[in-house]
């Protein structure tokens, strides 16, 4: 099914908060959505999450006769699918241009950069070898799936393990998990793909652009590098004219960022192989946190605190001062933390501000004490309160 | 600039029965897999199938049974058209002698060069100039509101704008709705008391923009005026478009009374925080209650 097209105002508006230099979701011109790399009760089988675009790659092996003209060596076979469940503009069985490309460019960056030791694959000469298939399932298109699927691909292959095999002469013997224990593949190093899109002829580039911004862009590159600083592949497409300068200026820029990806992909393989090691709970079902549906259920957002204070007293300074003077019910216990303590409640201020009992601000910023009046409503913000305030970034 | 905004969640209040829909009872309402009958004498129309002589819905919504035939119309779905809907659609394609138009539907509906009001309204044969001159009417991008003429045999929709109430729409809001919850009426375009008009399409895209101050007879639908709005009637636009996206979340049908009544229901609150949860909640049962008294 054709995918919804653009409305021209949501267009222009991209192209202008680019030329602004704002993204939609905030983020700075160089800035990565949050990555999380889970990994499932198989070896070789891991979910990358960048943003909202998710990526699920399943390796796997089986024993084959190795090519006539590569005897000694281990075939890998690159695939990568988009499903109807990505996103609606993907049709099943369709051989898109973006299909292409993207297998291409996974091809590209993993069998050429030769980062797995294929020699190593070789059980017999001429006449049985390992080939290493690695299948890449695009679950959700959120923009950027070139850079999701590489780094699913390269977590997974560093995560697989292969079975153990014995040669007797001309007998192989292959070895299940339970008789031994399998072996990781060989990885020399590990590339990782860095996508930049260009806007308005090349002026302006995003890294890591999501499905909005990937709509109005006018070309992309692609650089495949890893932590070493060694390029394994660029690809530029979309037909524009880019300057050396800019080429270098992005090679260093994803040199930072391969870095920095490399490091949470070690991170996370460590962390499955200490849970399996202590014989922990591991997979996918244990990665997911225990999710309650609530009413007004938001995501986690990053909250900035910086200014809280500020504005808070700012908008102290701004109202009256209230007629009585009342001590504030409010009750700080243990291990709480409380935004604005010992500020005035400025909760009723749109509304009807004379009914509502008014919080006076101490000159001290000391722990308020509850008021044994019997007169006034005592609200108690206790732990329980606490926990159930919903916070929500506006901007 | 960034502000942190808090506030705790209030007791649910419970929902008298009254204001709830009293004809929730007799509908009848499957999800995926569920059994339907399992009397063989039914014939089995969309959205359902046949599992071990048992009729089973495939699809989530309201099971419809005319005479022997069995169909399962579904509550989210894309727009099925029907002759003579009011749909908006946006341009996609501008091809030889036709506009391919976007109206939420599993195809792309046409619009054929010979179903549009030419400017002048002039009634002629379309010459070639015509078919070279169609990227100055209507480009790709543009939002048009149009009637349905015909259906092809694939489904398609073929779309007319013989009228001058139809035509390239100019300046307003545009909100995306299920079509499932867009009521069927007489007229759908509506000049609200509350100072903007509104056009309902069938497709669910829903159409708010500042009523025109006269009718220019001679634009035939092309001349979108490009004056500036002023901000009292952004004001009332900007709250119909909350109004319209609270009374889509909680599924409320749309026509011109409900819109109505959830904007007098929603001006006690600021126009940013009818789409907050709790306020939603309690516009729409106030729009419920209204509906209920007006009806009975």
């Amino acid at each position: 099914m054709r995918d919804t097209p653009l409305s021209n105002c949501e267009r222009r508006f991209l192209l202008k908060a680019i030329e602004e230099k704002k993204r939609l979701d905030g983020r700075q011109t160089y800035d990565y959505r949050n990555i999380k790399i889970t990994f499932g009760t198989d070896y070789g089988c891991c979910i990358v999450e960048l943003g909202r675009t998710r990526v699920l790659c399943q390796v796997s092996c089986e024993l084959v006769p190795p090519k006539d003209s590569r005897p000694t060596e281990g075939i890998m076979f690159f695939n990568l699918e988009l499903s109807p469940m990505a996103s609606p503009a993907f049709e099943p069985n369709r051989q898109s241009e973006l299909l292409v490309m993207l297998n291409r460019q996974l091809e590209r960056c993993l069998r050429n950069s030769k980062c797995i030791d294929t020699e190593s694959l070789c059980v017999v000469s001429g006449e049985k070898v390992w080939q290493i298939r690695v299948d890449v399932h695009v679950l959700n298109h959120d923009g950027n799936l070139m850079d999701a699927a590489s780094i699913a691909a390269i977590s997974a292959l560093s995560h697989f393990r292969r079975p153990d095999v014995a040669i007797q002469g001309r007998d192989i013997t292959v070895f299940s998990p339970e008789e031994r224990d399998p072996i990781p593949l060989s990885i020399y190093h590990m590339p990782i793909c860095v996508s930049f899109a260009f806007f308005l002829q090349g002026s302006y580039l995003l890294v890591d652009p999501c499905e909005q911004e990937e709509r109005v862009k006018d070309g992309l590159l692609v650089i495949a590098m890893n932590k070493h600083r060694e390029i394994c592949s660029i690809q530029s497409s979309g037909g524009i004219m880019l300057l050396k300068d800019q080429v270098l200026r992005c090679s260093k820029i994803a040199s930072v960022k391969v870095s920095e990806i490399t490091e949470l992909i070690n991170k996370a393989l460590e962390n499955d192989k200490k849970i399996r090691k202590e014989g922990g709970k591991f997979g996918f079902a244990e990665s997911m946190p225990k999710e309650r549906i609530t009413t007004l259920k938001r995501e986690e957002a990053p909250v900035e605190m910086a200014d809280v204070k500020e504005t808070a007293n700012e908008i102290v300074n701004r109202t009256e001062t209230p007629t009585e003077v009342v001590s504030s019910p409010v009750l700080v216990a243990m291990g709480t933390a409380q935004v604005g303590e010992g500020i005035v409640n400025s909760w009723g201020l749109d509304e009807d501000e004379e009914d509502e009992p008014q919080t006076e601000d101490t000159k001290t910023d000391d722990v308020m004490v509850i008021s044994d009046s019997e007169e006034e409503e005592v609200v108690i913000l206790n732990e329980e309160a606490q926990k159930s305030t919903k916070l929500s970034k506006r901007k | 600039m960034a502000s942190v905004e808090m506030r705790l969640p209030a007791v649910h209040k419970p929902v008298s029965p009254a204001a709830s829909q009293s004809n929730r009872d007799d509908k009848h309402l499957v999800v995926p897999g569920d059994v339907i009958t399992s009397d063989t004498g039914f014939m089995r129309g969309h959205g359902t199938y046949m599992d071990e002589d048992r009729l089973t819905a495939s699809v989530a919504g309201e099971v419809e049974r005319v005479n022997k035939l069995i169909c399962v119309r579904p509550l989210k779905t894309r727009y099925n058209g029907e002759v003579g809907d009011v749909v908006i659609g946006r341009i996609t394609e501008v091809q030889q002698k036709r506009w391919k138009v976007e109206t939420n539907s599993r195809l792309d509906s046409v619009l054929l060069l010979s179903s549009v009001n030419l400017p002048g309204g002039e009634l002629r044969r379309r010459s070639a100039q015509d078919e070279l001159a169609m990227r100055d009417y209507l480009q790709e991008g543009d939002l048009i509101s149009a009637e349905v003429q015909s259906i092809f045999s694939d489904g398609a929709l073929s779309l007319h704008t013989r009228s001058l109430k139809y035509g390239k729409l100019g300046q307003g809001v545009l909100v995306l709705v299920s079509p499932s919850i867009v009521k069927r009426q007489k007229t759908h375009f509506h000049n609200l008391p509350c100072g903007a008009s509104i056009i309902l399409g069938n497709n669910g895209y829903v159409w708010l923009y500042p009523t025109p101050g006269h009718q220019d007879e001679e634009a035939g639908g092309y001349y979108t005026s490009m004056e500036p709005v002023s901000l009292a009637d952004r004001e009332v636009i900007s709250r119909l478009r909350n109004c319209l996206l609270a009374l889509a979340a909680h599924k409320v049908l749309l026509y011109d009374t409900s819109v109505l009544y959830c904007y007098e229901a929603s001006l006690t609150h600021q126009i940013k925080d009818i789409l907050k949860p709790e306020i939603m909640e309690e516009i729409i049962l106030e729009t419920r209650q209204r509906l209920v008294e007006h009806e009975g």
